[in-house]
């Protein structure tokens, strides 16, 4: 008798409404797959899906081998991975610099650097390439990494910043007459206590990154540092492309993306409503 | 005693370090070649005739690296610019041959000047080379000579009874009993909007074939777009567009779509460059429709009208860069590539597309249909119109004229104002 009340109508509509919903997110990720193991004439059949003759592992092979994804991969992952660490980081020092304490210019500098957050990538390109080419750095993986941290900062501080306000001063301060220092305060007490955050921060940096190509594209020259966007480049010709390994490249780029959503995806809505109340 | 010891010991040193680098200079120094390239894929048509050269020469060469970065078209021009403002030019560039590019680049001093008579005897066509040109002085070789044509399905036309059409007229009647058939007549690549002022300049230069170039480019000049020539064949491309000739949201159509609509058998034509002629050797392709692709010359009668004339330019090519480190290994390489047996040869035996050069003496018989076609087409050509009207002008004269092409075919604004808005832009 209990289990029958569970299903009630309004439940059965949610129920449907959701499965649809999930339906409609994933189903890019299947029409990717899906086009991926058709031959680039194929793709263009009308139909939402194709039904290919024969399935084209040699897609994935073509992409792994000619796309240079191995390579790049590690490029990406590595980029990547530093950059987060880097703007987790500074996120949080700054953060701290700003709202706990107390110093004549703490909203100004906080404000500046929000005001990252409005300036598009395509302004900067010109006038950062002729500043890394004055110092050398183009073609280095620091030409990516600095633009990388750069751009991620103000959103990292936005959401850092927000959440550190709803933490009671008190705890820092009991900290403190227990003898805590302000590094061991930063450590042991905050960042912990920051951890819903610094997911969301890390997830988005990551998430922003990984597709980026303008800049990888203007500041890189070399196979040495390029990342994966450029597997996808690889197979673009002058006029008509082989669309059907692109597809694989993007399931194989995508692959990666859709795991470290996965695992931490439960923390992402999370960080951001917190963060967002007081920020 | 241990001094001395250690005295002979690093004069011995000394001495061989000499030889060594006395052999290293004999033989020649190591040198790295930069090549920027608009030929992302290296592995088919252009940018695996690109690569078999380099491959080639480094093997000719051991001393010689090539190292290529290639970006696509938009991505190109972009990083272009940065390396023109920076201090890293690449030493060899893919250039195009057109005042809206070309022009800006060579005033900025970023191109060598090339010596033309280092390439006298590479037989370029007459004219291939213009593009290339400021001031009297070369700056750059032409890759290609590209052609606009009609591609057709020949078993389609047979099956049903279809001519290729000797006129305009017949060419319009046919368009509409292949629509009645259930097929698209002509599958445009409208959205890269391109095509479309490209079809506008064919129907220019056949209903005119006099001197269009410079007709148009004093147009550009002045804003006068009179020309009895000019305002007819911009209501023809509105007329085709409103009968149905191109395929239903051929302004979002792009370049593999409208490809695939013919080669999927879906259009009975496909209005081309030839460059296309790939499309033939392309496994991809099922047999019965890829052994069926030939093309045609857009027909177009009147008064003036020149049935042989063709609408063909030399768009792409290559450059070598002024302040290039490696200037003379640079321009080695360049004179590398164009001789015939390189970039013609390659080119045409692979059916890839048609070079700058003469490359009838590499007809070997065995090649495509659709290629015998080209050739002789090419042969025949009363008038070749050049560079066609939106790769005239300036940069921002390619943006507006692209824009209101489209805006014309889709027929949201009329004849009179498609020209009133490239009037407006004299001068600029």
């Amino acid at each position: 008798m209990e289990k029958k009340r569970h299903f009630t109508p309004g439940k059965i509509v949610m129920w449907i409404i959701l499965a649809v919903f999930a339906v409609i997110q994933i189903f890019p990720l299947i029409w990717l797959v899906n086009h991926s193991l058709a031959n680039n004439n194929e793709m263009f059949t009308s139909g939402i899906l194709v039904m290919p003759e024969t399935i084209r592992w040699d897609n994935y092979v073509t992409a792994f081998v000619d796309g240079h994804f191995l390579l790049y991969l590690r490029n990406s992952l590595l980029v990547n991975i530093l950059a987060v660490v880097l703007v987790l980081l500074f996120s949080v020092m700054m953060a701290f610099a700003c709202t706990r304490m107390h110093w004549k210019l703490s909203g100004v500098v906080m404000g500046l650097i929000l005001m990252g957050m409005m300036i598009p990538i395509h302004a900067t390109l010109l006038p950062n390439y002729i500043i890394y080419d004055k110092l050398r750095l183009t073609d280095t993986l620091w030409a990516l990494l600095i633009p990388y941290v750069a751009f991620s900062l103000p959103q990292g501080l936005f959401l850092t910043s927000g959440f550190m306000r709803s933490i009671p001063k008190e705890i820092e301060e009991a900290a403190v007459i227990d003898g805590c220092g302000i590094y061991r305060v930063i450590g042991v007490i905050i960042f912990p206590m920051l951890k819903t955050s610094l997911v969301t921060v890390a997830i988005m940096t990551f998430l922003n990154n990984w597709n980026e190509f303008m800049m990888a594209m203007t500041y890189l020259s070399s196979p040495t540092w390029k990342t994966l966007p450029f597997s996808v480049l690889e197979f673009t010709g002058i006029y008509a492309s082989n669309y059907a390994v692109q597809f694989a490249v993007m399931a194989l780029t995508a692959a990666p993306m859709v795991i470290v959503y996965l695992c931490l995806s439960k923390y992402i809505t999370e960080g951001v409503a917190m963060g967002a109340v007081k920020g | 005693m241990k001094a001395r010891k250690l005295l002979s010991v690093s004069m011995a040193a000394a001495a061989a370090l000499l030889t060594m680098s006395a052999t290293a200079m004999a033989e020649e120094e190591p040198v790295t070649i930069k090549v920027f390239s608009n030929n992302p894929d290296r592995t088919a048509d252009q940018g695996l005739v690109e690569q078999t050269i380099f491959d080639a020469y480094m093997e000719e060469h051991p001393n010689v690296t090539i190292e290529v970065e290639a970006l696509d078209d938009e991505a190109y021009k972009t990083k272009f610019k940065a390396y023109a403002a920076g201090s890293e030019m690449p030493d060899l560039v893919s250039v195009w041959g057109q005042p809206g590019f070309i022009d800006e680049v060579i005033d900025a001093g970023v191109l060598a000047e090339l010596n033309p008579e280092d390439f006298a005897d590479y037989g370029f066509l007459e004219g291939s080379l213009d593009g290339f040109s400021g001031d009297g002085k070369l700056y750059g070789l032409a890759r290609n000579t590209d052609v606009i044509v009609v591609y057709y399905n020949a078993k389609m036309f047979e099956d049903n009874g279809w001519e290729v059409p000797a006129t305009y007229e017949e060419f319009l009647t046919l368009a509409d009993t292949i629509n009645e058939a259930g097929f698209i007549p002509v599958a445009m690549d409208g959205g890269d909007k391109w095509p479309l002022y490209i079809y506008l300049y064919d129907l220019m230069n056949k209903k005119d074939g006099t001197d269009l170039m410079q007709k148009t480019l004093d147009a550009i000049a002045s804003g006068d777009y009179s020309d009895l020539a000019f305002i007819e064949a911009a209501d023809m491309l509105r007329e085709a567009a409103e009968r149905g000739v191109f395929q239903i949201g051929f302004e979002t159509t792009d370049y593999g779509t409208a490809q695939n609509l013919f080669t999927n058998g879906q259009a009975a034509m496909y209005y081309m460059g030839s460059w296309d002629m790939s499309m033939a050797t392309n496994m991809d392709i099922p047999d019965e429709i890829r052994e069926n692709i030939r093309c045609f010359n857009l027909p177009v009668n009147g008064e003036n009208a020149d049935p042989l004339a063709l609408t063909a330019w030399n768009g792409g090519g290559y450059s070598v860069t002024e302040n290039s480190a490696n200037k003379e290994a640079a321009l080695d390489l360049l004179k590398y590539m164009f001789l015939p047996e390189n970039w013609t040869r390659i080119a045409w035996e692979n059916g890839v597309c048609m070079s700058a050069q003469d490359f009838s003496q590499f007809a070997t018989g065995n090649e495509t249909e659709v290629q015998k076609q080209l050739m002789d087409m090419v042969a025949e050509a009363t008038a070749i119109s050049g560079t066609s009207i939106g790769d005239l002008g300036t940069s921002e004269y390619k943006t507006v004229c692209e824009d209101t092409v489209q805006q014309l075919a889709i027929g949201s604004i009329t004849t009179e104002e498609f020209w009133a808005g490239l009037s407006a832009l004299a001068g600029k």
